[in-house]
């Protein structure tokens, strides 16, 4: 049978990026950053608390990797 | 006009609209086995997207989603997460699953299984899995669905003749049109729902505070324990958000009714697409019932069921119309997804019982009859669930979340190649570990160290798949050849 490299690490650059990129965003949405650093009302921004903004923009950070990796066919 | 005429008729107009597209479906459709339970594998990227979206997004997102914001607080914005998980997960994995169904013809999530491990045990016990956590969750859109019908017609209509009416409709016209009249009534499911949500929340935040800025400063001054983590009962700890993440999300994904959705797309393209692009609505969702949940806090703080802070709101401040509107989109979400799992689950017992075990080799129309008396049976086990409370389901329902995440190293090892095999022994073992831990971590010790059921049970499950497979025998060369060779070839060519 012929052996085959594991398709848990990706082959392309694109793809790598794309995964680095994902789970840095996933990491940013978690414990311990979500429940240490970013566990906070003030600074306002934008008329919002600080912590539902942050976690906003970590999946709008998520889906934009997404649709990057989409458009660049990884 | 009094408010629960308006709400009862547009739920009417509502319930005939669907009935409509059944029967339409019924005349586009095909009378084979593919085209009722799959689609035909033609579902484009439209019709995909809000079927996946109204299929996810339950009466929990509904009315549920709202509780948790107005009990917990901020913390339940972390459903995002799992919401934008849910994308990767389509667009890393569905396209596989995708790729190895239109190539060996694989129609229910244990053809795929089985095939790879060669194993009619391991057949079983996915089927087992797959319709014993998603047959109670018929129990919950009914009951769901009876509420809001008995709500939205003033208490007119008792809980369990709603719940009859409306199961007797969803089962319609999925025996009437299969699984495209599923998905073309998740399409004006997914618009409804998605619209009544936005538009009840905002006049409820402009009407009651002035817009969300001013809720969110009331808030400040008021319910700050609303605002930060783990929220005023501590219920969202580090363990317990963790845990959420992966239950909700891989733990969703592999349900049936979900996995089912992947097989029937039209292209990987379109699949790859509805990856990087369902987390915006599946996450949106969420905004609104945050402001209904936290501005419910504030403006009604002695609520007895929290999951009722949405439609008491309405009824309060909202006018009839609006009322009546969101009331249907609500029915719309519960409908949606209740309709998918009667499918999946008549998919399921057709495919992986009647046909494999029960009545070999007969035609296709003989096993569409049977699959449509399976909805039959499903609609009567689903009722008689509604009306009598039985206590060992409240125990199944906090254990579906994990009980089809236990699927997820059986299911990696056929979609990801690696260098060592996962095996039907290793399979099996880890799959009935997983269970037991989901039992003992979630009911005989709560939650270890403050980590949720999932996290103990799928890596008590993981280690114990791999353990067993490298002392176990692998599936033969040739299959492993031809389903690996499969996906190496779909991924990166040959």
């Amino acid at each position: 049978m012929q052996s085959r490299r594991s398709h848990f690490i990706p082959r392309t650059r694109a793809g790598r990026i794309a995964t680095i990129a994902f789970l840095a965003a996933m990491f940013l949405g978690q414990p311990p950053v979500v429940h240490g650093l970013m566990n906070r009302i003030e600074p306002w921004i934008l008329g919002m608390p600080f912590l539902f903004l942050y976690l906003l923009v970590v999946y709008v950070l998520g889906i934009a990797v997404l649709i990057w990796a989409e458009r660049k066919g990884v | 006009m009094e408010p629960w005429v308006v709400s009862t008729t547009l739920i009417i107009v509502y319930l005939l609209a669907t009935i409509v597209i059944g029967i339409l479906a019924n005349r586009k459709g095909k009378a084979n086995m593919e085209d009722f339970f799959l689609y035909g594998r033609q579902a484009g990227f439209i019709v995909l997207y809000l079927t996946v979206v109204a299929t996810f997004h339950s009466a929990f997102a509904f009315l549920g989603s709202g509780g948790f914001f107005y009990t917990h607080g901020i913390g339940f914005w972390m459903a995002g997460t799992w919401t934008v998980l849910v994308g990767a997960i389509t667009f890393a994995l569905g396209t596989r699953i995708w790729a190895l169904g239109k190539k060996f013809g694989y129609i229910t999530p244990a053809d795929l299984i089985a095939d790879f491990y060669e194993s009619e045990t391991v057949r079983v016990i996915v089927a087992v899995v797959s319709v014993v956590f998603t047959l109670i969750y018929i129990q919950v859109q009914a009951q769901g669905l009876g509420i809001i019908l008995s709500v939205a017609t003033g208490d007119r209509i008792p809980i369990a003749w709603a719940s009859a009416l409306l199961l007797v409709v969803a089962a319609g016209y999925l025996m009437v049109g299969g699984l495209r009249a599923v998905y073309w009534t998740d399409v004006i499911q997914g618009i409804w729902m998605y619209v009544a949500v936005w538009a009840g929340s905002l006049l409820l935040t402009y009407k009651l505070f002035g817009g969300p800025v001013e809720l969110w400063r009331r808030l400040m001054a008021e319910r700050p324990d609303l605002l930060t983590l783990p929220g005023p009962e501590g219920f969202f700890t580090p363990g317990i958000w963790v845990g959420m993440t992966i239950a909700l999300s891989f733990g969703i994904i592999f349900q049936p009714h979900m996995m089912i959705r992947y097989f029937t797309a039209a292209s990987a393209r379109t699949l790859k697409l509805l990856g990087a692009t369902t987390p915006i609505y599946l996450m949106t969702l969420f905004i609104p019932a945050a402001f209904v949940g936290l501005g419910g806090a504030l403006i009604m703080p002695e609520l007895g069921n929290a999951d009722r802070i949405f439609p008491e709101l309405l009824t309060t401040y909202a006018p009839a119309w609006l009322t009546g509107l969101i009331l249907a989109g609500a029915t719309a979400a519960a409908m949606s997804t209740l309709d998918s799992i009667l499918h999946s689950n008549m998919t399921v017992l057709t495919r992986d019982v009647y046909q494999r075990y029960i009545a070999r080799g007969r035609s296709e129309r003989h096993y569409l009859a049977f699959g449509r008396w399976v909805v039959v049976g499903l609609l009567g086990v689903g009722w008689v669930l509604t009306v009598y409370n039985f206590d060992f389901l409240v125990r199944l329902v906090t254990m579906s979340g994990v009980g089809a995440l236990q699927l997820m190293p059986a299911i990696l090892g056929v979609c990801y190649p690696g260098r060592r095999l996962t095996t039907s022994a290793g399979v099996i073992a880890g799959i009935c570990t997983g269970l037991l831990t989901v039992y003992l971590t979630q009911w005989v010790w709560p939650q270890p160290l403050g980590l949720h059921a999932a996290v103990w049970s799928l890596g008590a499950n993981f280690l114990v798949t791999i353990a067993v497979s490298r002392f176990t025998r692998p599936p033969s060369d040739a299959t492993v050849e031809r389903i690996h060779g499969e996906v190496e070839n779909f991924v990166y060519g040959d």
